[in-house]
């Protein structure tokens, strides 16, 4: 393909995108919410493992979001709009203190930690009854967003979709790229080249947490509730990165495709096979990474280029 | 001028001393050998230097400046540059995004004037095809590129870590006139460990002798070679 078709393609279904409430009803809109919020989670979980660092903390942050969001609106009196940069920010600020701890730790420490991290938040969540409503959750007195309107609520999630994606092409084209790269490749040979590796990490660490809170703030204020086994669930963590790894990682098109196709599969599943579409996801999971490491992504590279990524 | 000076400069792992007691100083426009046995401390050396693992006693000086628990970064942007022995190059980079990682950290270029430095670099020691992806690279461009690397952060001190190894005859003489110019031209103070001692005669200047971690010699390489107590840590006590 070349470029300017690819442009054209693109545009278009920036427009179908934007322009989906006017010709689609309310089931669609409902899905196509869900496949965005995930995508995006998926994005931002990709642009911290271009460092090297896989984190399993998705649902933690996103939790810590969606409750600074609608804890602010219920206890402080926030309006609603203001809820969601709220969230990003307490998230980022959670991680960026965090982050002074668990960015010294590597590999499967780094994981694991970050593993921990989520259910030591969503405890903390729990037992805080007084302030947080405890396991029973809290409820936004004053309904969703926007009334419920759906066509809204849809543009709200989209809004927070292109976020993820300016924030990744960020990541790709300014030296932040370089940087993460370098660090992912070899530590060692990216300080002697004057990498620093701690500061590059928490950027991209604080960042990435920021789009998780941000997504969460924008979920729970889609549907006025949040309760700890609700935004902390395990789901948040392992949908994105299972659809970053069917659609190929280290790149912004990779999740968003993998998100596409796996959220439309899980979709027509749910409807055929109810409880068994989760088996039949993680059999197309362990497909694809066993016979396509790199991802879906990699089919729509020319055929010349994907057989030198072959022999590389 | 001196650019660089260690003073009694000593690592030890558990009960294993790397390095002892080295006190040692290059000038600029100096080319430096340093030789000894296998496992005598000389990469050791180098990393205590640049900065990838920190002493247990002693003193780093910079151009005056101490930088003896200074990170490794920072040493790579006051002009520090070092290659590896085992080389790593960054795979999912391509050959001249290797080398614009060293412009646009270590000295802080833009990305696109971090590209032009590297192209020049790459163009200064024969490079070509920069698009290339670095597993497409002879074992003469991996080695070139990873000096090339070293070079993108514009030091003042190098340290090449058996750049030669690995490499015919041709390609040797070819990097060692490489290096020789670059040294000159840039006026580099420039630390060579090899093991071909070939390489050290024709491209040093001077040379400094590790064995167990301690500096036994040190002086021009022809003087060097016939202290017998060199001779003695290369052929072992028993055997002389």
């Amino acid at each position: 393909m070349n470029r300017t078709l690819v442009r054209i393609l693109l545009i278009l279904i920036a427009v179908a995108a934007v322009a989906l409430p006017a010709f689609a009803g309310d089931y669609p809109l409902q899905v196509a919410r869900n496949i965005m919020l995930y995508m995006a989670l998926a994005i931002s979980w990709d642009m911290l493992l271009r460092s090297g660092q896989i984190s399993f903390g998705i649902a933690g942050l996103f939790g810590i979001g969606a409750y600074a969001a609608i804890l602010g609106v219920v206890r402080a009196g926030m309006p609603t709009w203001l809820s969601i940069p709220f969230a990003a920010v307490f998230a980022a600020l959670v991680a960026f203190l965090i982050g002074f701890v668990i960015l010294r730790l590597r590999a499967m420490y780094f994981s694991i930690v970050t593993l921990a991290l989520g259910e030591i938040f969503r405890i903390i969540v729990h037992n805080l009854h007084d302030f947080t409503g405890g396991p029973e959750g809290v409820v936004m007195q004053q309904g969703v967003m926007f009334g419920g309107n759906a066509s809204k609520l849809y543009w709200l999630v989209l809004a927070g979709l292109l976020v993820a994606i300016a924030a990744s092409y960020w990541f790709e084209k300014s030296r932040i790229h370089f940087a993460l790269t370098a660090i992912r490749n070899n530590e060692i040979s990216a300080k002697s080249s004057g990498v620093d590796i701690f500061r590059w990490l928490l950027l991209a660490f604080v960042v990435t947490s920021a789009i998780q809170g941000m997504l969460g703030g924008i979920f729970v204020m889609s549907y006025g509730f949040a309760a700890p086994d609700v935004v902390f669930s395990a789901d948040f963590t392992l949908l994105p990165l299972a659809m970053a790894l069917l659609g190929g990682v280290y790149s912004t098109r990779g999740p968003i495709f993998g998100a596409i196709l796996l959220g439309l599969v899980a979709e027509w599943l749910k409807l055929k096979i109810p409880y068994g579409h989760l088996v039949v996801y993680g059999i197309m999971i362990i497909i694809v990474i066993l016979f396509m490491p790199q991802g879906l992504k990699n089919l729509l590279k020319p055929a010349a280029k994907r057989a030198e990524g072959r022999s590389a | 001028m001196i650019k660089l000076r260690t003073t009694n400069l000593t690592k030890r792992f558990m009960g294993l001393v790397a390095v002892n007691n080295v006190s040692f100083s290059m000038e600029e426009g100096e080319i430096l050998g340093i030789i000894g046995p296998n496992g005598a401390g000389k990469t050791t050396f180098i990393n205590l230097i640049s900065g990838i693992i920190m002493p247990s006693e002693g003193r780093i000086e910079y151009k005056g400046q101490d930088i003896t628990w200074m990170p490794a970064h920072e040493r790579a942007r006051i002009g520090i540059a070092r290659t590896y022995q085992l080389i790593h190059p960054l795979e999912n980079l391509t050959l001249i995004e290797n080398v614009m990682v060293g412009s646009i950290f270590a000295r802080g270029h833009s990305l696109k004037e971090g590209r032009r430095r590297a192209e020049n670099l790459c163009h200064e020691l024969g490079l070509t095809d920069l698009e290339r992806d670095t597993s497409r690279l002879t074992i003469l461009e991996v080695k070139k590129m990873e000096i090339a690397r070293a070079l993108a952060n514009e030091p003042e001190v190098l340290f090449l870590d058996e750049v030669m190894a690995g490499l015919n005859s041709d390609e040797t003489k070819e990097l060692i006139a490489m290096v020789q110019k670059i040294a000159r031209e840039k006026n580099l103070a420039v630390g060579v460990v090899e093991h071909v001692m070939g390489v050290i005669r024709e491209l040093t200047h001077r040379v400094i002798v590790l064995e167990a971690g301690e500096l036994i010699a040190e002086g021009k390489y022809e003087e060097v070679s016939r202290n017998p107590r060199v001779i003695e840590a290369y052929l072992g006590g028993g055997a002389a």
